[in-house]
């Protein structure tokens, strides 16, 4: 056997799959979701049966390409009505020539976009907008989405099946929206992708990968509405609190999974590149019409990324910051972040004072953060009983995996402090 | 040298994700050059095809037949020295864990 290319790029398959089911719902409509997911899926078997017997093709994208196209096509003659609801309908009288279209290259970036909107779309419900993006832009298995979400596969089959249902039942176009609606629907693009990115950077799945991938492919797509919507701030600051986390990626999690806390990260496996980037997109955020919530976490991370120590950093700013952000998205947990960034400033017990008062918040008594951020501030006061409540307590709030050792690490130093004492 | 069929079972391909139908790939490619001239041939079977029961029975369908581990998914034909070498090399298999492999030699080997 011959062989000339023995590698392809690696994530080949998952990026292509992205790029043809979006083509394909252009071409077959967005009430066929189904239909496009499963010719790229044929696609990607016969390559896999093509490429393991012979040889990789010189340009494997360009063959996928063919490939798709001519499963589509072979789908079209089959299902002679195939019901579109979209105002299209070109394809119908030269189906050739409209696949040839969709598959240029500014053109595929073009169904990216129009998917993002309609896998955002307001009857879809948060977490199936979350889904969607995933299986279909990004190509994410449903074991991968499951993974990384955190729920069971038939869960995520189940929110699959019912966006899609929605999609084609609502006939959702596949369009991006104009004028006066436009604002109101890139507002929840954004927040989905954001909300994208946060599973992905809080994951507590083991999977350090997959993790990974989702806050990039977070990224790309907001890269994408940022090269279309050149004008909106707030994705340029979205685009530069992603960064700024990314850059930590590495300095936050062990080789054992467990998190790192801020303080102890080692600041040299901070990726300096990608703080150039997002101080860049900081800069092109500015002079936004609105304040958003992300430019003021943009701005937050900043001063943490940028600060050359822990003791270098200016907590009054961001302490600022956070009382700025408790007005324009005001939330329990934003402050508790206060509360810690107090901390810095006023020294633990006032802090603690104020995490005090947060415990008969009605929407933190779940939230394992509050008592497990009381246990480390008593164990660095040596208060070594309280501390032990404190983090039992968070304990048995089921923290995440990576969160869940550090805590445990914590109790057992209680225990030997209180031995020796 | 002994002839074994590899026998693979399973719900075909259409459940893995794109990243796992390109570490089948990858994989498949660096074990069947790690067996050299051990491998003789392989292919993946479609999922539909026919089921004839006996002579008076016409039966023709699409398929699948089976329930779906039941379903065979493909085969490979190796050469080995005796079953524990066969079922060694159907252990190292990248399709393993995704599909179950049955190792049977084949009865009578070809006359050389």
């Amino acid at each position: 056997m011959a062989k000339k290319s023995e590698q392809i790029v690696e994530d080949l398959f998952r990026t292509e799959y992205g790029k043809l089911v979006t083509g394909l719902i252009r071409f077959f409509g967005p009430g066929n979701i189904q239909l496009a997911e499963d010719i790229v899926q044929e696609t990607l078997i016969t390559a896999l049966d093509n490429w393991s017997m012979g040889q990789i093709p010189d340009n494997p994208t360009g063959w996928l390409v063919q490939v798709a196209k001519r499963k589509a096509l072979n789908e079209l003659k089959h299902q002679k009505i195939i019901q579109k609801h979209q105002s299209s309908i070109l394809y119908l009288s030269n189906p050739e020539a409209e696949l040839e279209h969709i598959f240029l290259e500014n053109e595929i970036e073009d169904s990216q976009l129009r998917m993002i909107f309609t896998c955002c779309h307001p009857s879809l419900s948060e977490e199936s907008q979350i889904a969607l993006t995933l299986k279909t832009l990004c190509g994410f298995g449903v074991k991968e989405v499951a993974n990384a979400l955190l729920a069971s596969e038939s869960t995520i089959n189940k929110r699959l099946f019912r966006a899609k249902k929605t999609i084609k039942d609502s006939k959702i176009p596949f369009d991006i929206p104009q004028g006066k609606e436009l604002e109101n629907r890139l507002d929840i693009v954004i927040l989905t992708l954001y909300l994208l990115f946060n599973e992905g950077y809080n994951s507590s799945s083991n999977n350090k990968m997959i993790a990974q991938e989702l806050c990039l492919e977070a990224i790309r797509l907001v890269k994408l509405l940022s090269t279309h919507f050149k004008e909106n701030k707030e994705l340029y600051a979205l685009l530069s609190l992603m960064c700024f986390h990314v850059a930590r990626f590495e300095a936050r999690i062990d080789y054992k999974g467990t998190i790192i806390l801020f303080e102890d990260q080692d600041r040299s496996l901070w990726n300096k590149s990608l703080i150039a980037i997002g101080i860049s997109f900081l800069e092109k955020s500015k002079n936004a019409e609105k304040l958003s919530s992300y430019h003021i976490e943009a701005r937050i991370a900043a001063e943490h990324c940028m600060a050359e120590s822990l003791a270098n950093t200016d907590w009054r700013n961001i302490y600022s910051q956070y009382e700025l952000l408790s007005l324009v998205k005001p939330s329990p947990i934003i402050d508790l972040n206060k509360a810690i960034i107090l901390s810095e400033i006023a020294g633990y017990t006032e802090s603690l004072e104020l995490l005090k008062q947060l415990e008969d918040n009605d929407k933190l008594p779940t939230y394992y953060l509050l008592p497990a951020t009381q246990g480390f501030f008593y164990l660095k006061k040596k208060n070594y009983s309280k501390a032990m409540h404190y983090l039992n307590k968070a304990k048995e709030l089921k923290p995440p995996l990576s969160e869940l050792k550090l805590i445990e690490r914590g109790i057992s130093e209680c225990k030997e402090k209180k031995v020796s004492n | 040298m002994k002839e074994f069929l590899l026998i693979l079972k399973g719900d075909g391909m259409n459940h893995l994700s794109p990243s796992e139908l390109q570490s089948i790939f990858s994989d498949y490619k660096v074990w069947a050059d790690s067996l050299g001239e051990q491998y003789l041939s392989g292919q993946r079977l479609e999922d539909s095809g026919a089921l004839f029961v006996d002579k008076k029975h016409e039966i023709i369908t699409d398929g699948p037949f089976l329930e779906s581990k039941e379903i065979i998914a493909g085969f490979f034909l190796i050469q080995a020295e005796d079953q524990e070498e066969a079922n060694r090399i159907a252990q190292s298999s990248p399709h393993l864990g995704l599909y179950s492999i049955e190792v049977r030699p084949v009865a009578f080997p070809k006359m050389k």
